[in-house]
């Protein structure tokens, strides 16, 4: 599985991706994190609030720091 | 302040479609969003990416603090995409402004007029 964070390095992008790295750690999930700064990369996926989550190419979530059992949820089935 | 990206910021985030159809009110549609996505009411973004249900663009609409769905004509098509997928959104109607399908010319003044309608009924 591939863990997306979309987001041009701003604080919030940053709090995502920690938290990312954490529920990975947390629920032991055979993941990987690939971050996009890249702005027109990001509004090509029709991200228009950042940070965002996608999970292999489908974006999740934009706009919020999810908490680490929200990426969780999400990763479990709450897509 | 609106604005379209909340990265960084606590900003009201408005999204703009425009149905931009092929008649003189789709044209106009098209160029009153572009001009609000410039005056930062909002930004503009695609209709057809969220009809196309392409993840990014669905999600954006639903997390957006206000999405503006501008159609040219009563066939509202751009409120239909919206109301099909329960999506929240503000509907203007370029009819609604004196404009007549297939008839008014679309001049830089008519483009300025409608919006500076749409950009005070959303404030």
């Amino acid at each position: 599985m591939k863990i997306q964070i979309l987001g041009t390095g701003c604080p919030k992008c940053k709090a995502l991706e920690a938290n990312t790295i954490k529920a990975i750690e947390d629920g032991a999930l055979d993941a990987t994190v690939e971050k996009i700064t890249d702005i027109d990369q990001i509004m090509d996926m029709g991200v228009m609030m950042t940070p965002a989550l996608a999970i292999d190419g489908e974006v999740l979530s934009a706009g919020k720091i999810l908490n680490k059992d929200q990426i969780l949820a999400l990763v479990k089935g709450g897509r | 302040m609106a604005c379209s990206c909340s990265c960084g910021g606590d900003c009201k985030v408005t999204l703009l479609y425009a149905c931009s159809g092929a008649a003189n009110t789709g044209l106009l549609a098209d160029q009153v969003a572009r001009t609000l996505s410039t005056r930062e009411v909002g930004g503009m973004t695609c209709l057809s990416g969220v009809a196309a249900n392409i993840s990014g663009f669905v999600v954006s609409a639903q997390e957006a603090d206000m999405n503006v769905v501008i159609d040219g004509c009563k066939v509202g098509c751009g409120a239909r995409i919206f109301k099909e997928k329960g999506l929240p959104f503000e509907h203007a109607v370029i009819t609604d402004f004196g404009v007549t399908k297939g008839e008014t010319p679309i001049t830089a003044e008519l483009i300025e007029s409608v919006s500076d309608q749409i950009a005070q009924r959303i404030a």
